[in-house]
Order: C-alpha cells, then structure tokens, then sequence
C-alpha cells in the first residue's frame, strides 16, 4: 500500500503463484507454470506494471522498465526473481 | 464569501507525476492535505518521496499509495484509509488525473506494426474513464464527498481531435466527460460539483508517452496565443480556484484552462507572430 517496500520475504512458488492470481484476478488454478501471462490470462500491460511494482514491494527487488515483458510466465517470472534475490 | 481550504483534505488519482503532482503542490500550499494514489516501480520512489516532502514542508499532511486505482480492492483499501485519515469528514477535493493507456492506431500503418486489441481498449477506457464513476460510487457510499465537494477530472483538446496513436485515450476521454456530466446531475442533491478540465497541451510524462508528441508540442506552442505550452501548475491553481466556490452550481462543464489554445485560429496568435 505505502512507498516503502515491505519485508523482503522468502520466494515461495505457491505463495508466488498466489499473488500473480490475485493481482490478475484470476483462479489460482489458472496460474499453471507454464500458463502465458499474455495470452493465456490476458495480463495487459497496466497489470504487467501492477505484477513489477507488487514484486519489487514484495522481495525487495527491482524491476526495470524493460523487464517487465520478460515476466511471461510462472516459471521465467520465478526464475527472474530468484536472479535478482540472489544479486545476479 | 468562501469555501475556506485550509485543513480540508484532497484525494489525487495519479499522484506522482504531471498535473496530479502539481495540484497536489497547488492545494498543499493552501493548507490541504493530500491523500495521493499512484502506481510506480521503485525508480519513482525517490522522486514520490521527495513530493510528500515537498508537500508537508507546507504543513499539510501527505500520504501516498502505490496501488492500481484501477483495481477494486486496492480502491476500496484506499477509501478505507481515506475515512480514517479525515477522521470521516471525507475530501473536499478528488482529482482524477490518471493517465495509462493503449497508445496504438486501430489499424496498422507505417511504424506502428501492431493494431489495438480490445484488451487494450478496454483496459484504457476502464482506468482513463470509468474509474472515475467507480471510486466516485465508493466515494458517496462511505459518506466521504459532502456537500461542498468538488470533482475534477482531466480531459484534453484529443477528446475532439485525432492523432496517430491517441484512438483508444480520445474515446476515454469523450467517455470521461459524458461520466462528468452524469454524476453532475447525479451528485447535484448532494451539493457537490464535478467538472472536467481541458487542459491545454503540457509536457507532462503522459504526453512524452504519444509517439508523435513533438511535432503536437511544437505546434501547440506555435498555437497558444500566450506563447507558451500550458504547465501542470496552470491546472493546479484552477482546481484551486474553482474549489472555493461555496457553492455547486459551477457543474457539469469542460473547462478549458488551456490559455484560449484551442480557440485560436491557426497560428496568427501565437508565438510565432511575436
């Protein structure tokens, strides 16, 4: 809700997929791994902003204006924040 | 006689940046408190953070939420803080200043390989336009717009007018300003007004977004008949203005504050000829 970042929590992928549903206003069930945001969950581009800005909030990364497009799934969204959590 | 502003509190949708930014500015040099809504990576943080500063160093309380104002829980979140924050008193002031959009032509054409789709209409009209109706609704339900009350959303010169890419964000804003005349009437029992304000064109990050913004600006300047582009403050200090009005009988309009841009004919008055 507020500007500053909440703790930075572990990243779970179940917790993950919770988050990415409830953002996109989806079943969680919708969130396979392999589901594409784009296409198969109709995530537009205010939500893809939406998905960048509840990550950065939540595991206290950041997300530049150009990564949004690479969060296309479950899996790559994952593995990117990993990246990012572990400083690569 | 006078709506006095000192103490009052304003909401303002789209907070951070452009012409939200600077009414908050405007009002927080009156004595209002601002209640700001935005949605920002954190790259923006410094420059948000660095506004409520700038905003309480005037003695009004400031505070931001980075939230989708499209979202209905994230508004009903922020409505929720907004009874607690003015102690229930509500907001004299609710700008909506939200400028996200789909920025493509309908049809493909040369350097726009992609066309519209009617996700992206749909998205555009829901947070350029529709949004207003929503947390206006939210607004009213909670007891939180009392009479005195003034309602201000943004429109622009495109409501009118075509450009390249601006298809989906001219049929928002010919939506936004039928929703404006709507809830006039709709809110006049209540004592409380809402207009929309066309401002003129300003360099605002919005406008930086329309591809084709440089030659609009450079005309626009060769255009206003007082020389020069209209700035965010221009607008703030109309939402100030026209928010003292005791009154709601100053309702249901598009007001241009524009400097007489879009009356003058061709660029006979512009700078140009000075």
């Amino acid at each position: 809700m507020t500007i500053e970042p909440e703790t930075t929590a572990a990243l779970d992928l179940e917790e993950l997929r919770t988050m990415i549903a409830d953002v996109i206003d989806v079943d969680v069930a919708e969130v396979t791994d392999d589901a594409t945001f784009a296409d198969d969950l109709e995530v537009d581009s205010l939500l893809a902003l939406e998905l960048a800005v509840q990550f950065e909030n939540h595991y206290g990364v950041k997300v530049a204006e150009d990564e949004i497009a690479q969060f296309t799934d479950l899996r790559a969204t994952h593995r990117l924040l990993a990246g990012k959590m572990a400083g690569v | 006689m006078r709506n006095p502003l000192p103490g009052s509190w304003a909401l303002v949708l789209g907070a951070s940046s452009g012409i939200g930014a600077a009414t908050a500015r405007a009002l927080a040099v009156e004595g209002v408190n601002i209640i700001g809504v935005h949605l920002d990576r954190t790259d923006a943080g410094p420059a948000v953070e660095a506004l409520r500063s700038e905003l309480t160093a005037h003695g009004a309380e400031a505070h931001f939420f980075n939230i989708n104002a499209a979202r209905a829980p994230s508004r009903a979140q922020v409505v929720a803080r907004v009874a607690d924050l003015t102690g229930g008193a509500g907001v004299r002031v609710l700008l909506h200043s939200l400028a996200f959009g789909s920025l493509l032509p309908y049809l493909p054409r040369a350097g726009f390989a992609e066309a519209l789709t009617s996700k992206q209409m749909a998205m555009t009209l829901d947070v350029m336009a529709n949004s207003l109706v929503y947390w206006v609704q939210d607004l009213v339900r909670a007891a939180l717009l009392p009479p005195g009350a003034k309602v201000f959303a943004m429109t622009s010169a495109g409501v009118a007018q075509t450009l390249p890419s601006y298809g989906a964000v001219s049929a928002a804003k010919a939506a936004l300003e039928a929703h404006v005349r709507q809830l006039a009437c709709e809110l006049a029992p209540l004592g409380v007004a809402v207009n929309a304000l066309r401002a003129g064109t300003t360099l605002t990050p919005a406008l930086q977004q329309i591809p084709e913004h440089e030659t609009f600006l450079a005309q626009a300047a060769s255009v206003n008949p007082h020389g020069r582009l209209t700035e965010p403050s221009d607008v703030g200090e109309a939402v100030v203005v026209l928010s003292c009005a005791p009154s709601s009988w100053i309702t249901g309009n598009t007001i241009g504050v524009d400097g007489a841009e879009l009356i003058s004919a061709g660029t006979s008055w512009g700078s140009e000829q000075r």
